[in-house]
C-alpha cells in the first residue's frame, strides 16, 4: 500500500564531488556534508573527499566541529573546493536527537554530543568505559577491571531511583546494550539528559538515554582505514597484605592472646621462619631451600602481572551514487593482570544503505561478535587474596604449595591453583540486525521503518582440572589430584532475543520565511525474551574426555529458566520555530508494559520545551562581536521507569503471585514441592519522572563556549521493595510504588579553543552538582522521648517503619537516598570521676577508644553505676578480655538514655556513597603534526563505609593481615606496660581472633572521604606529513602513545575510589602505542 | 502457548535473504518491513505470564497442584539448610548450644556479645514463620479450591495442621509468645501483638488435637507404604504430649505418649548405631524425620559440616562434640566414668597439661621439642605405650559412646586416596593423609577435638556430595517418646514404671540398666530425674534436642555457662570460653527488626534493642 505513492517527485539530480580543505590546505575528514533543509548527507572522507548527489538549486551545508559552518549553492559544476574557517564552539553541529537530528544551536534541550575523536586512541576494550569525564552531568564508574566485565556504570544527572538507574542505550536507532557496538564504530554519541530531549522514550528514559550513530559508507573513493594499540596492563591500585610470615603469624597470635586464648603458632614456629628468612638459600633438614621451605609470599605480586593487551580495527568504507557500505572487523585481546582472565573478541559490522529510487532508500545495520572469556574464577580475585597467608608458596616444579606450618589453617588457599583449576570454554556470541527502509514520500514528508532483531547467547563448558598439593617443606603430596571418576563436567547455556518493529512518520515545512515547522508519529513495540540451561554431571572416564555425554550418571544435575517482557508505544513530536529565534518543541509517548497489569500498563509521557536567542534579535547586534551566541531554553517533561535493566533478569511478573519449586521427599522419593514465592502487587504502576531543566548557552569572544543547566528532577511512585514483616515468611517482599526522590543539579560545561599561529589548542571543562532527597518514603522519621501509660519517660522511633531498615544506610524521607547512618564514636572530656568519688558520666576516653588503665576502669565504674556499652559491655566485663577491653571502641550514647551504641543512637552522616560533584577536564593541542590530549575525570562529595576482610581488625587462621591494619592498630601488654610492641596511640582497634562484636559494628570510624580525581588519558600523537605518507600509498598516517588511568589524587585508603567501596578486580594502568593508517 | 509468541513474530524476517543488488527482491523486502511496522502487531503482545513458576491464579486448583503445595509446607523444615557454609540454623547444629556439644568457632550467642539484632534470632523466626504461612495458605485454600478428593484433602489438611503446630511449637520454645497468625494476611495486616507462651501451645495443642481427631489421617505408615514421611496421628500424638510437658501437664503428656506406643512405634531392635543408618531410617522408631535423598538439593548437610577433611568430599568440622559430652558416657557396667581410674591424677592437672597423654606414640624429635615448648611435661610421655594408655579411656564404654563420637586412636573410614576409600585414624598430632600412615585431617589441624560420627558418612559410596546426605533427620522418634513418657510419670511422683521405661532406652543402647547395680540404683524421684536427664543428652547427641531440653528444664546455665566452659580440646582446655549474659537469654531475642517495623511487639525482658 505504501508503495502505491507517487515516487519520482524530485526535480533532476546530480553527483556533486568536492575536496574540503582547512585553511593550511590540510584535508579535513568527517566534515558533515548534507543538504539544506534535508536531513541526507555524506561525510568526507580521510582525503577530505565528498560525493553527493543534490538537485540543481539545492545548497550543501558543510558542518563539524571546530568549524565553520559554509553553506555551498550547487550550481552548474559538479567538482567544488572549499576551504573551511575553523571557529570555536560546536554551534553548527547536527546532533542526533530520538528518532531525528537537529542543530545544536536549536535544540531547546538539554543534549551533550561525543564525537569519535573524543574516543580515539584510548586503550579501552568498552564504551562505557571510556566516557567518564567527557560530558557535565555524566558519570561513569568501572567498577571492575576483568577482562570482558570492565564496563563502566553510567550515572546521568546523579541517582533518580532506588532501582535500575542505567539509562537507555539506544545503538542506530534500537534499544541494545552497550557492549554490543564496538568503539571504532561509533561516528557519534548523544547523551540526553532533560525529559524534553528523553521523553520521546517514554516510559524507560527516566534515567537519560544514550544515542550510539554508527558509521556509514561515503560516496567516494573507497577508504581502507587501520586502527591498531598494543598496551602494556598493569593494576591501577593494589591492597599491600602482610608478607613475612614470622610476622603474621606474630599477628594472629597477638589477636588470640587479646582474647584470652593461647596462641596459635608456638614460638618455635616463628624463630623457625626468621632463621630461615635471615639464609633464605639455606637448606632444611631434607635439603629443601629455606625460601621455598619456609614461604613468606606476596600474593598481591604473584597474581598480578604485566601483560599486553592488543586491539586492531580495519574497516573500509566506500560507495557510489546508488550504493555506501562501512564494513569493519575488529579483533581484541585483553589478557587482564591475573592468569586465566583474558578475554578475545571479534566483532563484525557491516552498514550497507542502497538508494533504490528517488523515494526509496533500504540499508541495514548489522553487528556481530563473538567473546570468549578467560575461566578463572575470579568474581573477586581479591577475596582469594585476603582468603590465604604468606605460608603457602604458590607453585614450584610443577607442584601447587600447601600450609606448611602445621598450625596454620589447611584450607587456606593456594590461589594460583584457584585460578589454574578450571578447564573449557565460555564463549559468546552476539548477533544485532536492523533492516529499514526510508521512503521520501513529498517534499519534506519521510517514512521510516526498522525491524531489528537482536540476540546473545553464552555457551560454557567448564571442568575441574586436577591440582595437587605439595608441602614442600616436608616434600609430602598433602592434596592428591582429585581421580577422574570424581570429578565434575557443567555446560551452561544462556540466551536472550529482542525483536524491534519501528516506524516513524516525519514531516519538516516552511511556511513563508519565518515559519519552520516540524512533526513527527510513530509507532514501536519490543519482544525480549531470556531463558538458560544448565547441566552437570561427575565422574570423567579420563581428564581429558569432559563431554556430558561421557561422563558418568551419579550425579546428574539440570537447571533452566525463561522470562519475557514486551513493550509498545505510540509517540509524536511538533517541532515550531518562528524567525529562527523563538522554537518550541512539544513530544508525546504513549506506552503499554507487560510488566504491569492490564489495569495499570498504559501510561503517558508528555514534554514540551521553548528556546530563545537572544542573540538573533535586533536589540543584541551592539553585543554580537562580544557575545556571538547567547541562547535561553527551558523545558518541562514526564518520564517513565519500569525498573528492568535492558538484558538483566528483574521481576518481569510482579504484579501475579508466582509459586515456584521447591525440593522434598516422601519414602526416598523425590517429591515436587511449590510454595508461593514471591508476594504479588497487582497495583504495580510506572515510576514517573518529571523533570524541569532551564539552560543556557552562549559563545564569548568567539572562543569560549559556555553552557549552564539547572534542572529539578522529582520522581514519584520510585518501585521499591520495602522490607515485609518477617512473620511474612521467607517469599520476596512485594514490588511497590512507594518512595519520591528529588533530584537538583547544575551543570556547566566550559569550552575555550585558539589558534595561535601554528598551534590549536582547545580546554574544555565540565563541572555538575546533584543534590538527592527523598521526599516520601514511608512516612516522617519520628523519635524521641514521651511518657508512657504508666508515666515513664521512654524513647520511642519508627526508623524501621519510616526506613528500609537498612544495616548501615537507610532510605528515609529528608535524607539522601542511601544515606550513611551509624554509631559515632564516643567522646568523653578525659576526666574519670566527680569530686565525690563517683563516675563522671561526661569523663572518659577522648577518642573513642579505651587506651589506658584509667579508660578502662571508667567503662568499668559506669557498668557498675549501671550504664551499658552495647554491644558486648551490657555486664560486668569477665576477666578474660573477651569483652570490652583495653583497645576497644565504645560508641556515644547519643539519645542519653544511659545506654552506649543501641540502635536509638544511630546518627545520620549527611553523606552517602554517591557523590555530589562530578567533574571532567580535557586538554588538547595540536602543532603541525603533532598533537597531544589529556583528560581527567573526578567525583566528589561522597564517602564509603570500608569494613570488609581486608579493613578488619578481626583476624583468621587462614586470612591475610592487611599491612594498614598492621603498621598501625592498638596494641597493649597488660603484664608489661613498657613493652616496646606497645602502641596505645595506635589508629585502629585491637586485633581479635575470629569475631569482634564491638568493633565491627558500623560507626563512623570506617566511613572514608573517598573524592578523587584522575588521569584518565595521556596521549601524544604525530601524523605523517603528506609527502612521506603518500609515498607508502597512504593517505594518513598517525602513530601515538597513550597511557590510560595513569594516576589518582585520593585521601582514600582502599583499592581505587572510582571502582566504589567494594574490592574487586582492579582497574588497569596501560601504557599503550598505537597506529592509524588510511589508504 | 509460550513457544508460538516469539516465532509468529519474527517469521518474516528469517524468510528474507538480503542481496542489496537485486531490485526485485528489495522491493519485496520493503513491502514486509513496512508491513511489519504498520501492522505487525500482536494483540497478546504485553500478556506475558511466568515460566518457571504457578500463578496465583491456578495454585491448589488440581489434584497435582494441591499435592505440590502441601509438598511445600513440609519442604519448609528444610529452610536452614544452607550448602555452602553452615547456616547455624538446622536442627542438629544447635547442638552447640547444649551440653554435649560445640562449634569450632565462638558463636556470639555462647561468647556473650550476643544483641537482638543477631541473624540467629530473625532466621529462626521468618524460617518458622514460613512454614506457618504454608500451612496457613494450605488449610485455607485447599478446602476451597482443590478438586481433590476428600478424604485426601482432609488428611493434607491435618497434615498441615500438624505442621503448623511443630514450627508454632519451635517458636514458642525460643521466644516464649509470639504473635499468632492462623489465616494468612497481606502485609498491612502483620501487625499482630505476640501471645502469650501458654496461648501459643494451647494453639499448638488445638491444632493437633484436630489432626488426632481427623479419621482420614492413619495411626502410623509401614516402611514400603509410599505415604512414610508423612504425618501420621502417632506423630501428632508424640508431639502433643512433648508440648504437655512444656505446660507440666504431665498425666495428659503420659497418656499421650501411650497412644503413641499403641500406634505401634518401638524402639528399634538392632544396634543403637544401626538405627541411624539408611537401612533403618524408616523402622518403627521414626515417628517424623526430615526426609533426606541422596540428591542434589534434597540432602542433609551433616557430612559437610560435621565430617573432617578425611570424609567423603572434603567436609568442615564446624560443630564438634564436646569433652564434657564424651566424660558423661558411663562405663559398660553402669559405673561412672572416671579418668583418674584411667591415668591417675589427671582430674587434678591443668587441662592444658594433660595434653601429653594424648600424644601420638613414636613421636618424632621436632614433635617432641614442639610439646614440650608447649609447656607439657615430657616425662609423663610413653614413646611406646601413649595411644594405648588414653585408648582404654574410651573402651568398655556405653556404646553408644562410639557410635555417636570418634575418639583419640579410633579408626574412620573416610575418603578415597588414590581410588580407594581410607581408613583414617585419628592422631595427636596429625602427620600425614595418605597411606600408608592415613591420619585423620580436620580443619583445626592445631588443634584436637572430639568429632561427630553420628550422621558422618563411612567411604564414598554413600551420598554423591557432602551436602546430599540421605539419611533422614528424626524429629521425633520413640527412644524420645519413651524418656519424655518416663519423666512425665516421674515428675507425677516415683515410679518403677519410669525406671523401666528409661532400661528400654539403656537397654538398647547396650549399658547396664538402672538398678542393677549399686551405682545404678535409682534413690527416688530427684535421682531419677537427673538420669533422665543425662540419658537424653547422651541418646540425643547431634539430633537437636539436647538444647532446647536444657531450655525446657532451665538447666542451660549450669550445664553450659558454669565457669570455665567453653569450647574445649579433648583434654579439657578451653580454645573458647563462654559468658553469660543474663537469665534472660532463656528466651531469645525477637529480632530487633521485627520490632522496629511493627511496633506493637515487645521484646522479651532483658534484651536491648
Amino acid at each position: 500500500m505504501l508503495l502505491a505513492v507517487p515516487a519520482f517527485l524530485f526535480s533532476q539530480t546530480k553527483t556533486v564531488t568536492g575536496t574540503v580543505t582547512d585553511e593550511t590546505s590540510g584535508p579535513l575528514q568527517g566534515i558533515s556534508v548534507t543538504i539544506k533543509g534535508t536531513t541526507t548527507g555524506t561525510q568526507t572522507d580521510a582525503n577530505g573527499k565528498f560525493s553527493i548527489s543534490v538537485s540543481t538549486g539545492a545548497k550543501l551545508v558543510l558542518s563539524a566541529v571546530n568549524f565553520e559552518t559554509t553553506e555551498l549553492a550547487v550550481g552548474n559544476q559538479s567538482v567544488v573546493a572549499v576551504s573551511l574557517k575553523s571557529k570555536s564552539g560546536s554551534l553548527n553541529d547536527v546532533v542526533v536527537v530520538g528518532y531525528a537530528t537537529q542543530k545544536k544551536v536549536n535544540l531547546t534541550g538539554s543534549v551533550s554530543s561525543i564525537t569519535a575523536s573524543d574516543l580515539s586512541g584510548r586503550p579501552v576494550t568498552n564504551v562505557s568505559s571510556a566516557l567518564a569525564g567527557l560530558s557535565s552531568g555524566v558519570f561513569v564508574r568501572q567498577s571492575s577491571g576483568k577482562p570482558g566485565s570492565d564496563g563502566g556504570t553510567i550515572r546521568i544527572r546523579g541517582v533518580g531511583t532506588l532501582n535500575n538507574s542505567d539509562p537507555l542505550v539506544v545503538i542506530d536507532g534500537i534499544i541494545g546494550s552497550m557492549d554490543a557496538v564496538n568503539p571504532d564504530d561509533i561516528q557519534s554519541m548523544s547523551i540526553l539528559k532533560d525529559a524534553a530531549s528523553a521523553s520521546i522514550y517514554g516510559s524507560q528514559a527516566a534515567n537519560g538515554v544514550i544515542l550510539i550513530t554508527t558509521k556509514k559508507g561515503s560516496k567516494n573513493k573507497t577508504t581502507v582505514t587501520y586502527n591498531g594499540i598494543a598496551s602494556s596492563t598493569a593494576p591501577s591500585g593494589k591492597i599491600q597484605f602482610v608478607t613475612n610470615y614470622a610476622q603474621h603469624m606474630g599477628l594472629i597470635n597477638e589477636s588470640s592472646v587479646n582474647l584470652g586464648q593461647s596462641v596459635l603458632f608456638p614460638q618455635a614456629r616463628i624463630d623457625e621462619w626468621k632463621a630461615a628468612a635471615a639464609n633464605p638459600d639455606g637448606k632444611n633438614a631434607i635439603g629443601v631451600p629455606n625460601w621455598l621451605a619456609y614461604p613468606n609470599t606476596d600474593w598481591s605480586s604473584w597474581i598480578f602481572h604485566h601483560k599486553t593487551a592488543q586491539n586492531h580495527n580495519i574497516s573500509l568504507s566506500g560507495g557510489n551514487e546508488k550504493v555506501t557500505y562501512l564494513l569493519s572487523a575488529n579483533y581484541q585481546n585483553n589478557p587482564g593482570i591475573v592468569d586465566h582472565t583474558t578475554t578475545e573478541k571479534y566483532q563484525f559490522r557491516a552498514n550497507i544503505e542502497a538508494k533504490i529510487n528517488k523515494v526509496i532508500t533500504v540499508g541495514t545495520q548489522t553487528f556481530a561478535s563473538l567473546q570468549t572469556y578467560g575461566l578463572a574464577n575470579t568474581d573477586n580475585v581479591y577475596n582469594f587474596l585476603s582468603q590465604t597467608t604468606p605460608g603457602v608458596y604458590p607453585y614450584y616444579d610443577g607442584k601447587y604449595g600447601y600450609p606448611s606450618a602445621t598450625e596454620e589453617n589447611q584450607l587456606a588457599n593456594n590461589i594460583q591453583a584457584y585460578l589454574d583449576g578450571t578447564g573449557g570454554r565460555d564463549e559468546q556470541t552476539r548477533i544485532n540486525t536492523t533492516l529499514y527502509s526510508i521512503l521520501n514520500l513529498y517534499k519534506g514528508l519521510s517514512f521510516e521503518a526498522k525491524v531489528n532483531y537482536q540476540t546473545r547467547f553464552e555457551e560454557t563448558n567448564t571442568h575441574a582440572l586436577p591440582i595437587n598439593k605439595w608441602d614442600f617443606n616436608t616434600n609430602i603430596l598433602r592434596v592428591a589430584a582429585t581421580t577422574p571418576d570424581l570429578l565434575t563436567t557443567s555446560y551452561s547455556f544462556n540466551k536472550d532475543y529482542r525483536v524491534t518493529l519501528d516506524g516513524v512518520l516525519r514531516y519538516n515545512t516552511k511556511i513563508g520565511k519565518d515559519h519552520d515547522f516540524g512533526a513527527l508519529a510513530g509507532y514501536d513495540e519490543f519482544y525480549f525474551n531470556y531463558y538458560d540451561f544448565n547441566a552437570s554431571k561427575l565422574g570423567l572416564i579420563d581428564y581429558s574426555i569432559t563431554t556430558l555425554g561421557s561422563a558418568g550418571n551419579t550425579a546428574n544435575n539440570a537447571g533452566g529458566q525463561q522470562y519475557d517482557r514486551a513493550v509498545r508505544s505510540l509517540f509524536g513530536r511538533i517541532n515550531y520555530a518562528y524567525k529562527n529565534k523563538y522554537l518550541l518543541e512539544a513530544n508525546l509517548r504513549y506506552d503499554g508494559s507487560s510488566r504491569f497489569s492490564g489495569a495499570n500498563r498504559w501510561g503517558y509521557f508528555p514534554s514540551v520545551s521553548a528556546g530563545w536567542k537572544v542573540s538573533e534579535e535586533d536589540f543584541f547586534a551592539p553585543f554580537k562581536d562580544k557575545i556571538r551566541n547567547l541562547k535561553l531554553r527551558g523545558s518541562w517533561g514526564k518520564l517513565g521507569n519500569f525498573g528492568a535493566t535492558n538484558n538483566g533478569s528483574a521481576n518481569d511478573y510482579a504484579y501475579q503471585a508466582v509459586y515456584s519449586a521447591v525440593n522434598y521427599s516422601f519414602n526416598g522419593i523425590a517429591a515436587a514441592g511449590l510454595r508461593q514465592g514471591s508476594i504479588a502487587n497487582p497495583l504495580l504502576q510506572w515510576e514517573n519522572t518529571t523533570q524541569t531543566n532551564i539552560g543556557l548557552e552562549a559563545t564569548i569572544f568567539r572562543s569560549l563556549n559556555v553552557e549552564l543547566d539547572w534542572y529539578n528532577r522529582q520522581t514519584d511512585g520510585i518501585l521499591t521493595t520495602p522490607p515485609v514483616p518477617l512473620v511474612l515468611g521467607t517469599a520476596s517482599a512485594p514490588i511497590q510504588n512507594t518512595a519520591a526522590v528529588l533530584n537538583r543539579g547544575v551543570e556547566v560545561t566550559l569550552g575555550w579553543s585558539k589558534r595561535i599561529g601554528q598551534f590549536n589548542l582547545s580546554l574544555s571543562g565540565n563541572f555538575a552538582y546533584n543534590r538527592n532527597t527523598v521526599t516520601g518514603y514511608k512516612g516522617k522519621l519520628v523519635e524521641g522521648y514521651s511518657t508512657d501509660a504508666s508515666g515513664n519517660k521512654v524513647y520511642t522511633s519508627n526508623i524501621g517503619a519510616a526506613s528500609n531498615n537498612g544495616t548501615n544506610t537507610l532510605i528515609v524521607e529528608d535524607h539522601t537516598i542511601n544515606e550513611y547512618f551509624m554509631q559515632t564514636l564516643y567522646k568523653g572530656n578525659g576526666s574519670y570521676a566527680n569530686t565525690d568519688g563517683s563516675v563522671n558520666i561526661n569523663g572518659g576516653p577522648k577518642t573513642g577508644m579505651i587506651r589506658t588503665a584509667e579508660d578502662l576502669n571508667w567503662v568499668k565504674s559506669m557498668i557498675a553505676a549501671g550504664y551499658k556499652f552495647l554491644p558486648v559491655g551490657s555486664t560486668a566485663l569477665p576477666a578474660n578480655k573477651s569483652l570490652l577491653n583495653y583497645g576497644d571502641f565504645i560508641y556515644a550514647d547519643n539519645n542519653k538514655d544511659g545506654i552506649y551504641g543501641n540502635s536509638f543512637d544511630r546518627k545520620f552522616t549527611g553523606t552517602s556513597s554517591t557523590p555530589k560533584y562530578n567533574f571532567g577536564f580535557s586538554a588538547n593541542l595540536a602543532w603541525k603534526g603533532i598533537d597531544f590530549s589529556m583528560l581527567w575525570a573526578g567525583s566528589a562529595g561522597m564517602q564509603y563505609y570500608w569494613n570488609d576482610s581486608y579493613n578488619t581488625t578481626t583476624t583468621r587462621n587462614g586470612f591475610g593481615v592487611t599491612k594498614l591494619v598492621a603498621d598501625n592498630h592498638y596494641f597493649y601488654n597488660e603484664a608489661n606496660p613498657t613493652d616496646p610492641a606497645n602502641n596505645t596511640n595506635g589508629k585502629y582497634p585491637r586485633l581479635k581472633y575470629n569475631t569482634d562484636a564491638q568493633n565491627t559494628t558500623s560507626s563512623t570510624f570506617w566511613l572514608y572521604n573517598a573524592s578523587y580525581i584522575k588521569l584518565k588519558n595521556l596521549q601524544i600523537g604525530y601524523t605523517l606529513p603528506n609527502r612521506y605518507a603518500s609515498k607508502a600509498l597512504i593517505t594518513r598516517a598517525r602513530i601515538y602513545l597513550s597511557a590510560e588511568n595513569l594516576f589518582t589524587i585520593t585521601s582514600y585508603p582502599g583499592l581505587d575510589p572510582e571502582i566504589g567501596p567494594s574490592i574487586g578486580y582492579p582497574t588497569l594502568k596501560q601504557y599503550a602505542a598505537g597506529v592509524t593508517l588510511t589508504f | 502457548m509460550k513457544s508460538g509468541r516469539g516465532e509468529n513474530f519474527i517469521w518474516p524476517v528469517r524468510s528474507v535473504h538480503f542481496k542489496p543488488t537485486n531490485i526485485t527482491l528489495m522491493k519485496k523486502l520493503l513491502i514486509i518491513v513496512s508491513f511489519i511496522a504498520v501492522a505487525g502487531c500482536q494483540k497478546k503482545l504485553l500478556d506475558t505470564a511466568p515460566y518457571n513458576a504457578a500463578s496465583s491464579a491456578t495454585m491448589w486448583t488440581t489434584d497435582g497442584l494441591t499435592d505440590q503445595g502441601v509438598t511445600g509446607v513440609y519442604q519448609a523444615m528444610r529452610l536452614s539448610i544452607a550448602t555452602g557454609g553452615a547456616s547455624g540454623n538446622e536442627l542438629y547444629q544447635l547442638d552447640r548450644y547444649a551440653f554435649t556439644g560445640q562449634g569450632r568457632d565462638l558463636d556470639a550467642l555462647l561468647g556473650g556479645t550476643i544483641t537482638s539484632s543477631s541473624g540467629l534470632f530473625s532466621a529462626n523466626w521468618q524460617q518458622l514463620y514460613e512454614g506457618v504461612k504454608r500451612a496457613n495458605d494450605a488449610i485455607s485454600n485447599i478446602p476451597l479450591k482443590s478438586p481433590s478428593a476428600a478424604a485426601k484433602k482432609a488428611r493434607y489438611v491435618a497434615e498441615c495442621k500438624f505442621l503448623r503446630a511443630y514450627y508454632y511449637s519451635r517458636l514458642n520454645q525460643l521466644f516464649r509468645g509470639v504473635p499468632l497468625y492462623l489465616e494468612n494476611v497481606d502485609v498491612s495486616g502483620a501487625t499482630k501483638p505476640r501471645e502469650t507462651e501458654d496461648k501459643i501451645w494451647d494453639a499448638v495443642i488445638a491444632d493437633l488435637t484436630d489432626a488426632i481427631n481427623e479419621s482420614n489421617l492413619p495411626l502410623k505408615y509401614t516402611s514400603a507404604d509410599a505415604g512414610n514421611g508423612h504425618v501420621t496421628k502417632g506423630a501428632a500424638y508424640a508431639l502433643r504430649g512433648k508440648v504437655y510437658m512444656y505446660k507440666q501437664q504431665w498425666a495428659n503428656a503420659a497418656a499421650d505418649f501411650q497412644k503413641v506406643k499403641d500406634a505401634g512405634y518401638k524402639l528399634f531392635t538392632g544396634s543403637y548405631k544401626d538405627c541411624f543408618t539408611l537401612a533403618n531410617e524408616k523402622s518403627d522408631e521414626m515417628i517424623f524425620s526430615i526426609q533426606n535423598i541422596n540428591q542434589d538439593g534434597y540432602g542433609s548437610t551433616t557430612q559437610f559440616y560435621c565430617g573432617t577433611r578425611s570424609s567423603f568430599g572434603s567436609c568442615w568440622n564446624t560443630y564438634l562434640v564436646s569433652p564434657n559430652g564424651v566424660d558423661m558416657f558411663e562405663n559398660i557396667d553402669g559405673t561412672k566414668f572416671n579418668w583418674d581410674a584411667i591415668i591417675p591424677g589427671y582430674n587434678a592437672m591443668a587441662p592444658a597439661k594433660r595434653e601429653v597423654y594424648f600424644l601420638r606414640d613414636n613421636m618424632t624429635t621436632a614433635e617432641v621439642t614442639a610439646a614440650a615448648a608447649r609447656g607439657l611435661d615430657m616425662s609423663l610421655y610413653l614413646p611406646v605405650g601413649n595411644e594405648a594408655r588414653v585408648k582404654a579411656a574410651y573402651e568398655n564404654r556405653d556404646p553408644r559412646l562410639k557410635a555417636n563420637v570418634i575418639t583419640p586412636y579410633s579408626t574412620y573410614l573416610g575418603r578415597p586416596i588414590n581410588g580407594v576409600d581410607q581408613t583414617f585414624t585419628s592422631r595427636w598430632p596429625a602427620r600425614d593423609e595418605n597411606p600408608p600412615t592415613s591420619d585423620l585431617f580436620t580443619d583445626t589441624k592445631s588443634q584436637f577435638f572430639y568429632l561427630y560420627r553420628k550422621f558422618v558418612y563411612e567411604g564414598s559410596t554413600q551420598l554423591i556430595s557432602r551436602v546430599t546426605g540421605p539419611i533422614d533427620l528424626p524429629v521425633i522418634r520413640y527412644a524420645d517418646v519413651a524418656l519424655m513418657w518416663a519423666e512425665a510419670i516421674n515428675e507425677q511422683g516415683f515410679s518403677t514404671t519410669a525406671v523401666d521405661l528409661v532400661n528400654t532406652v539403656r537397654a538398647r543402647a547396650g549399658v547396664a540398666l538402672l538398678n542393677s547395680s549399686p551405682t545404678t540404683t535409682v534413690t527416688g524421684q530427684a535421682d531419677l530425674r537427673e538420669r533422665i536427664r543425662n540419658e537424653r543428652r547422651m541418646e540425643f547427641m547431634n539430633e537437636g534436642i539436647s538444647f532446647f531440653d536444657e531450655l525446657r528444664w532451665k538447666t542451660w546455665k549450669d550445664k553450659v555457662f558454669y565457669p570455665g566452659n567453653g569450647v574445649k580440646q579433648v583434654w579439657g582446655a578451653n580454645v573458647n570460653t563462654y559468658t553469660w549474659q543474663g537469665d534472660y537469654i532463656y528466651n531469645w531475642a525477637v529480632p530487633a527488626s521485627e520490632i522496629q517495623i511493627n511496633t506493637k511487639l515487645t521484646q522479651n525482658t532483658g534484651w536491648l534493642n
